[in-house]
């Protein structure tokens, strides 16, 4: 009788490589080496979003999803590799050859993933055809981004069992969902782990549902599936590795991931939070706050380094790939204003200009001055701008002059 | 059949509220689990002729979860 023998290069790991090349393959192409490339992809301001979704995917949604997910995944492994042991005893009794099928203990993690990203690639088609319907203003984005960043922050200590109240910010999926999955579980054959991943969108864990409601406020049918393209293949890699070591190794390092995640999810809650915030134009946000405490040197008499004659009511904002130039800047008070706002080759979010104040939106052009009054403010009134994702910003301090 | 209430402090996740649920497809005469996550406990209708607290405890034992009675 011969013995057990391993092929030489277990399955296992090819199909992860190709998944974690994958991966590579699209962060390549998010993040070019061509910079020009980078301000094309940057142009829409669309690419950003796509590789913030692709990086929260791969950093915080991998592990995050397969709290919620995993143990979908891990029950149909463990009947799939005990349906494969099974059969090697069977094999064993008979005295025939023996081969130690990993391939199996694979391959249905790669359907259940590829199905998954199927899944939810037309999730978020749905969402943002749904959100097509609905235009959200930046005042309600705002809104929509504080919401999510409070359901994060909320996550992230129930995850460290802080209050009990925080669980309620775990969804629990009506039990005629989670039992009709469970016992889709216990299938075994190819077509179960690929149905398995297509449940998996009525059981999201909470990174993915922030980012489906993200999905939902892009209102385009194409970006919503992109964004959530995006994130589940960046939930892939992690969530394939994850799954197999958890497979491999048991519990053991299930409390360490987890707590790994709580501390990521908190994180990304709070800077959620924080650009809702901005987004809003409130001076509690801690950029604002900091510059408000930092006591930084404003500007009076900013100038467009596009070469445009100063004159009298009229103040420049630079627009930069890296921001707002000058970030502070003071103007007289109680007097109308033209603000001039400066653009050179911006391709950031920089450009999704935004005065909530006034809620005044404008998508400037990559080069360009464009122009917007400014109605008389009292003295010592600041005005908040912000860019259209919360994550530049400036004000405007008025004086009397 | 008899529906009875155990406190289950152990769980974590809405996961865990599953993965206990799944035993009213494994235990014969157990006909159904209402696992919550939320309240931490599990509400579980069964035949008390052919199970006690103690092998209902013990088989959450085996689902790797802490029940106690109420």
């Amino acid at each position: 009788m011969s013995k057990n023998t391993k092929p030489s290069v277990d399955p296992v790991i090819v199909v992860m490589l190709g998944v974690v090349l994958l991966a590579i393959a699209v962060a390549m192409i998010a993040f070019p080496s061509d910079s020009n490339s980078i301000n094309i992809a940057a142009d829409s301001g669309l690419m950003s979003q796509l590789v913030v979704a692709f990086v929260t995917g791969i950093t915080t949604g991998g592990l995050s999803c397969l709290a919620v997910q995993g143990g979908l995944l891990a029950s149909s492994l463990a009947h799939q590799i005990e349906q494969d042991y099974a059969s090697q005893v069977g094999q064993k009794k008979g005295s025939k050859k023996i081969e130690v099928q990993r391939t199996n203990s694979a391959f249905p993690i790669f359907l259940f993933l590829v199905s998954k990203l199927v899944a939810y690639t037309l999730l978020g088609a749905l969402l943002g055809w749904l959100g097509s319907y609905l235009t959200l203003s930046p005042i309600s984005r705002a809104v929509l981004m504080i919401a999510i960043g409070v359901f994060m922050i909320g996550n992230a200590l129930r995850m460290f069992n802080v209050h009990p109240i925080f669980r309620y910010f775990s969804i629990e999926p009506p039990k005629f969902i989670t039992r009709y999955i469970r016992r889709t579980a216990k299938g075994t054959d190819t077509a179960t782990p690929v149905f398995l991943g297509f449940l998996t969108v009525f059981i999201p864990c909470g990174v993915t549902q922030a980012m489906m409601a993200t999905a939902l406020g892009t209102g385009s049918i194409a970006m919503g599936a992109a964004l959530m393209f995006a994130f589940t293949l960046g939930t892939s890699p992690v969530f394939f590795i994850v799954a197999y070591l958890t497979t491999e190794l048991g519990a053991r390092l299930e409390k360490f991931f987890m707590r790994f995640v709580a501390v990521a999810i908190l994180i990304l809650g709070f800077v959620t939070l924080d650009s809702g915030l901005n987004l809003m134009g409130s001076p509690f946000s801690l950029q604002n706050l900091t510059r408000a405490w930092s006591s930084s040197p404003t500007e009076s008499a900013p100038v467009a380094d596009s070469g445009q004659p100063v004159e009298r009511g009229e103040i420049y904002l630079n627009v930069e790939n890296s921001g707002y130039s000058p970030a502070v800047m003071t103007a007289p008070a109680n007097t109308e204003l033209t603000l001039n706002l400066v653009t050179n080759e911006t391709y950031s979010c920089a450009r999704d200009f935004v005065i909530p104040k006034l809620n005044f939106y404008m998508l400037l052009p990559a080069t360009g001055v464009m122009q917007t009054t400014i109605p008389p403010q009292v003295a010592g009134t600041t005005l908040f701008y912000t860019c259209s994702m919360g994550m530049y910003t400036g004000q405007i301090v008025f004086e009397e002059q | 059949m008899l529906k009875k209430t155990f406190k289950i402090p152990d769980m974590t996740c809405t996961n865990c509220a599953m993965k206990i649920e799944a035993l009213e497809d494994d235990l014969d005469g157990v006909k159904e689990i209402n696992a919550s996550y939320h309240k931490l406990e599990m509400v579980i209708e069964f035949d008390e002729t052919k199970w006690s607290d103690e092998q209902i405890i013990a088989a959450v034992k085996k689902k790797g979860y802490t029940a106690i009675t109420t």
